[in-house]
């Protein structure tokens, strides 16, 4: 088994808009990777900063509510995973969100410890 | 033929009145969760158990000084200001026939010691607070009773109401229990001062966002609930014993204040619906809230004395001027009341009392117009003056806030040493010497326990210092 730098596996890194999370789920599945973590996080991008309120007094939300989505793939092209999550939260306004791929050092599945392209 | 009853009518009468005066207490106690979940929704999430222990001493500590000081402060307080004794003023604690009287009287005494808590949430040192909260059941509310449902000043039977001729107005408390409450919470939070960060270097407010509209808007309901008791159960008898032994169900008198209520709490909710969509450009959930009681407040004094329509105007007017009244507290005053209980209690006790007169089921009166505004001035006055000397000697005495370090932590880890939401608490204990968050292990033997992990607690917060006598 191989644990070397060079596997090819992928992790693909998504920010999206929390009411989009349903069609990408949707069409990762329909990519063959349906395997994925979800996490809520706040960021700020492209999408303009708004207006929040209490008590009549303004304030500024510069950070918006996102999820972060996690794809580890070896067998599927990370292309496809990407294709499939732009396709699934793609509105066409700003924040739509961003997709980042990253190299994958080595993977362990922990209940049966397995390591490699095999434990993703 | 009917066979007459054969029983006593008044053992009949006394017996389901003071079943519903207690059904109503128990009511009027149930307006205390209310208040946790209000204040608290209101709050940020650093200082959520701070509110709740102050809830809980107001309850706990307050039941206890009233029954051995406050209710015998109100006898005192009525008789001193109306030329009668006062050798009766504390024969409630050895005479069990008062004992039901003295719990109703109790939950309206714990709702006003309790509003407090929402001006000063967020800085106000516990110590001082409870202290606090110790003299308000004891004297500062018990005055104001005494000078009005006690028999005292306001009275018909007192000494400024004998000279206008006629009894100050108010029913179940909107200014005894409300407007004090609301007054007092104005005079500690502007004693106590803002939070840190509520205003900027020029003065200007800046908001501080509590971390739950749902459970200020769940305690808002909560209250509404309990306030039926509060109103209604204020109308404490149902069967009233005529001279000749009949019986007479007070269904008018019970559904005038049971209509009242609900017409003041409605239109206050609508009124600051309007208000907060017209200043806001959305209707507010919170201001909605806040304008639900202050309709109750409004008519908690008038809900006898006022026909239908009048109770909803007064109501109306309680929530519209919770914006208003707020913004003037916060901008103009520059006093930072949390929970805006001066304008909840405080603005809409005194309007919707003082024009009860205008809107009397028995026409206006000049003198009793003129005996209502005299009086909300009384209780704000004595309110106020009393409120303020203790907090001075609260101040110079134990100090009347926490410091800006324990602030910016949050009074739960300051003042109590808990968190209210935990996250990633360890499900297990370990046998274990090694520290997991970087604080120093040490190996110079002697100092390190091994005792069941406890070396661990020390190391945990990242100290570098492990004392054995700890």
């Amino acid at each position: 088994m191989s644990d070397s730098a060079d596997t090819d596996i992928k992790m693909v890194v998504a920010y999206i808009r929390p009411d989009k999370l349903g069609d990408v789920k949707q069409s990762l599945a329909e990519a063959g990777a349906p395997s994925l973590t979800v996490t809520n996080v706040s960021g700020r991008g492209s999408q303009p900063a708004k207006k929040g309120q209490w008590r009549g007094e303004e304030y500024t939300v510069d950070l918006h509510q996102k999820v972060k989505v996690e794809c580890v793939v070896a067998d599927i092209p990370a292309q496809d995973v990407v294709d499939a999550i732009q396709a699934g939260a793609n509105t066409g306004e700003p924040g739509d969100g961003k997709i980042f791929v990253l190299p994958v050092e080595s993977a362990h599945q922990i209940r049966t410890g397995t390591t490699g392209p095999d434990a993703v | 033929m009917v066979t007459p009853l054969q029983v006593d009518p008044t053992a009949v009468a006394n017996g389901i009145n003071n079943v519903w005066v207690l059904m109503v207490t128990f009511l009027i106690f149930f307006m205390q969760p209310g208040f946790a979940l209000l204040e608290s929704g209101q709050v940020r999430a650093k200082n959520v158990g701070n509110v709740l222990m102050k809830n809980m001493s107001d309850w706990f500590l307050g039941t206890i000084i009233y029954f051995v000081v406050g209710a015998g402060v109100v006898g005192v307080a009525g008789a001193l200001t109306s030329g009668g004794g006062i050798s009766g003023a504390f024969a409630h604690i050895s005479d069990p026939n008062a004992w039901i009287g003295w719990l109703f009287g109790a939950v309206f005494a714990m709702t006003a010691a309790t509003i407090v808590s929402g001006a000063v949430a967020e800085r106000m040192n516990f110590d001082a607070y409870v202290l606090f909260t110790i003299v308000m059941t004891a004297i500062i509310y018990p005055v104001v009773v005494g000078f009005t449902w006690g028999g005292g000043l306001l009275s018909a039977g007192g000494y400024i109401g004998s000279a206008l001729g006629a009894g100050y107005l108010d029913f179940a408390g909107a200014t005894v229990v409300h407007m004090c409450g609301g007054i007092a919470g104005l005079v500690a939070a502007k004693l106590v001062g803002a939070r840190k960060g509520r205003y900027d270097a020029n003065g200007n407010s800046q908001p501080i966002p509590g971390h739950s509209m749902l459970l200020a808007v769940l305690g808002t309901f909560i209250l509404a609930f309990g306030w039926y008791g509060f109103n209604v159960g204020t109308q404490a008898t149902i069967l009233a014993v005529g001279d000749d032994g009949s019986l007479t169900f007070m269904g008018a008198a019970l559904g005038r204040v049971a209509l009242v209520t609900t017409l003041g709490m409605s239109a206050g909710g609508a009124m600051a619906m309007l208000t907060s969509a017209r200043y806001q450009g959305k209707p507010d959930p919170l201001w909605t809230a806040n304008g639900l009681l202050a309709g109750l407040v409004a008519v908690t004094g008038a809900v006898p004395h006022v026909t239908w329509w009048g109770g909803a105007l007064l109501g109306g007017l309680g929530g519209f001027l919770v914006l208003p009244a707020f913004r003037f507290t916060v901008d103009t005053l520059k006093v930072d009341d949390v929970c805006g209980v001066f304008a909840v209690h405080g603005v809409a006790g005194a309007v919707g009392t003082a024009l009860i007169p205008i809107f009397a089921v028995g026409g206006f009166a000049i003198n009793q117009f003129a005996l209502q505004v005299v009086g909300v001035v009384v209780i704000a006055l004595w309110t106020v003056v009393a409120s303020a000397i203790v907090l001075y000697v609260l101040d110079a005495a134990v100090g009347l806030r926490v410091t800006e370090e324990e602030e910016t932590e949050g009074l739960d880890e300051g003042e109590h040493g808990v968190s209210v939401y935990p996250e990633f608490v360890p499900n297990e204990r370990r046998e274990s010497t090694v520290a997991t968050d970087g604080g120093e292990l040490r190996t110079d033997g002697g100092e390190l326990r091994t005792d069941d992990g406890a070396a661990l607690d020390d190391l945990a917060d990242g100290g570098t210092e492990v004392s054995s006598d700890e």
